[in-house]
């Protein structure tokens, strides 16, 4: 893994120069909130690396809340255009990577998500201070990323080290290397102190680990529990769609003109009749099934199926909660 | 998946339309847009409006494919209403097929309940297929009454096959019927295989499925070798979009028939 530096006032130039071959997206800060942003090279916006998260998820680059997934009778498609987003925290990485398994790894292939996924180079950078919403520590991630990106970012006091982790991401500073300088020693000896102390604040905030036998105790969590933890529950689904690695989906057929498109639209498992069948039977009638539902999948069958939590512990469930419901709070008194 | 997009479709036109109840209906398509095997399901488009899991009732092996459906929803009412010319999609086929090769030289003890017996039609046609292949096929099939009975016309035939035992009972008789009267279990007080080794094949309304497989276990057949045909609202049909999820159990990639072993560990497995 080669480690490369670049001056802060560069910035700029390796976005313009990214800008030359694709739609470039970064954080820009605004009244203390990130948002992702599209670069204009006309609009002066700067990128900001040093915050937490942004406030909308990955998913929206891969996986639009609606999407034309086919075409009746005559599927067609088109190449999606090339997009670089940079800035991506760990937490979302762990979304990507989730949607990776599910729609890359597990047969058969998305194929709308592999050509997005190909035509996107993802560029992640340290999140040097967590918030108190933060809590990557407990579900096995850290602040920053070493895979799953293609090249990290880390924000040293004088300059940024760019560091690649994929062929991909060794090819974007090969086009822009007039801009960089090769990374010492000293460079990651500074980059691992920003990362302890990251990390040191991420545990402040979550001293208590998750139990080991996590999924065990979510699968057998009885009504009562159920019952308890959704009280505050107002049924909005924020947390749901504000979830980086929620995957779940709908499809619904529409006439237009003449031919029929196949949408895919985001969905979630605390609707009502998400599991109801055709014949009007329902599997998870009551909302504490529904609610609890969220637990088993994240932090129980997912795990199941792939040893990791499908949990980036980015906090954003509980920032958009209107019943302030904290999953950690419920995680830890399992 | 055979298509490429595992989202799209296949056009194929309706070829013949034959009611079979008051509120099924066998639609033959005009040849086999998909291959699979028996147990696999297909997501029957009908143009404009939606799609819906269904297992095919015909034969893997029948020039066209076909299927026996009830109508409950949407997309099965708006079915309903197209004619024989017009034209629907087929994407799939989707989930595990039934394992064809552990029955083989076996007694295979099949049970269905009222369009539940679409899927084991084409079970059974594929056994018949290869009839030497097996012992023997025993055909439990249960309705309301004489007139929810699916496959009148094609019951004669199979009863006069050899190596075919088939029994039938309706929840209710009327002045026409004079065979056995109560639910399908009924006609399971006797069962006549060798249940150590057999394997039993369950598919009809939620609960039916939990008496008949209480009455399986009962009857000592193995938990492993009890196969039912899982309803759940499937969207996706590939595993993605979590609608059919029971407990970690994707119901239309790792099923939609699963073993009694699978499933009897579920909080409520029949709904």
């Amino acid at each position: 893994m080669k480690s490369y530096l670049i001056s802060l006032d560069k910035i700029p130039n390796f976005v313009d120069e990214l800008a030359r071959h694709g739609s470039v997206y970064y954080p820009r800060t605004e009244d203390g909130k990130a948002h992702f942003v599209v670069h204009r090279e006309d609009a002066g916006v700067e990128p900001d690396f040093t915050g937490i998260r942004t406030a909308e998820n990955m998913k929206h680059f891969f996986f639009h809340s609606r999407d034309v997934v086919a075409r009746f009778p005559n599927d067609k498609s088109s190449a999606p255009p090339k997009q670089y987003l940079v800035g991506v925290k760990n937490c979302d990485m762990r979304g990507i990577d989730v949607y990776d398994r599910v729609c890359l790894k597990w047969e058969p292939i998305d194929p709308l998500y592999r050509a997005r996924r190909e035509n996107t180079v993802i560029i992640s950078a340290d999140c040097p201070e967590p918030q108190d919403c933060c809590f990557c520590n407990l579900v096995g991630l850290t602040p920053y990323a070493e895979a799953v990106s293609d090249v990290n970012i880390t924000r040293l006091e004088r300059c940024y080290l760019f560091e690649a982790l994929s062929q991909k991401g060794e090819t974007i500073i090969e086009q822009t290397k007039d801009l960089f300088t090769e990374a010492g020693k000293e460079h990651l000896k500074e980059r691992d102190n920003i990362r302890k102390n990251a990390m040191k604040i991420v545990q402040k905030y979550n001293a208590r680990a998750l139990a080991d036998d996590l999924p065990a105790r979510v699968g057998r969590a009885d009504k009562k529990t159920k019952h308890a933890s959704r009280q505050d529950c107002v049924e909005c689904f924020a947390c749901l769609h504000a979830c980086p690695t929620c995957y779940c989906f709908l499809l619904s057929d529409y006439q237009k003109s003449r031919e029929t498109e196949r949408v895919r639209t985001w969905d979630a498992c605390y609707y009502a009749a998400y599991a109801r069948v055709g014949g009007g039977a329902n599997p998870r009638s009551e909302i504490d099934d529904r609610f609890w539902n969220r637990f088993l999948c994240k932090f129980d069958y997912f795990k199941q199926y792939e040893d990791i939590y499908a949990c980036s512990g980015c906090g954003r469930c509980w920032r958009g909660c209107s019943g302030k419901i904290d999953i950690r709070e419920i995680l830890w008194n399992l | 998946m055979e298509s490429v997009n595992p989202y799209a479709t296949i056009p194929v036109k309706i070829k013949k339309i034959i009611p079979e109840t008051s509120n099924i209906t066998t639609f033959i398509l005009d040849g086999m847009p998909i291959g699979f095997k028996a147990g696999q399901f297909a997501e029957l488009t009908v143009p404009g409006v939606g799609e819906a899991p269904f297992t095919p009732s015909s034969s893997p092996h029948a020039k066209d494919m076909e299927f026996t459906i009830m109508k409950v929803g949407r997309v099965t009412t708006a079915l309903f209403a197209l004619k024989e010319g017009d034209q629907v999609g087929v994407r799939g086929p989707c989930g595990k097929p039934y394992p064809l090769e552990s029955f083989r030289n076996k007694e295979v003890f099949i049970v269905g309940g009222g369009v539940g017996f679409a899927p084991l039609r084409s079970l059974f046609l594929a056994l018949v297929h290869e009839i030497d292949n097996y012992k023997k096929i025993y055909l439990r099939f249960g309705a309301r009454t004489p007139a929810d009975i699916v496959y009148k016309y094609l019951l004669p035939q199979w009863r006069k096959m050899a190596k075919v035992d088939m029994l039938l009972t309706v929840d209710v008789g009327d002045e026409t019927w004079n065979g056995r009267t109560g639910v399908v279990t009924v006609i399971l007080d006797e069962i006549p295989v060798n249940v150590k080794v057999a394997p039993a094949v369950v598919c009809g309304p939620p609960l039916m499925m939990k008496f008949v497989t209480q009455r399986l276990v009962e009857a000592g057949f193995q938990h492993d070798n009890i196969f039912l045909s899982m309803e759940q609202n499937m969207s996706c049909g590939i595993g993605k979009c979590n609608h059919c999820r029971l407990g970690k159990i994707y119901v239309c990639k790792d099923g939609p028939v699963l073993t009694w072993e699978e499933v009897k560990d579920l909080e409520e497995p029949f709904v």
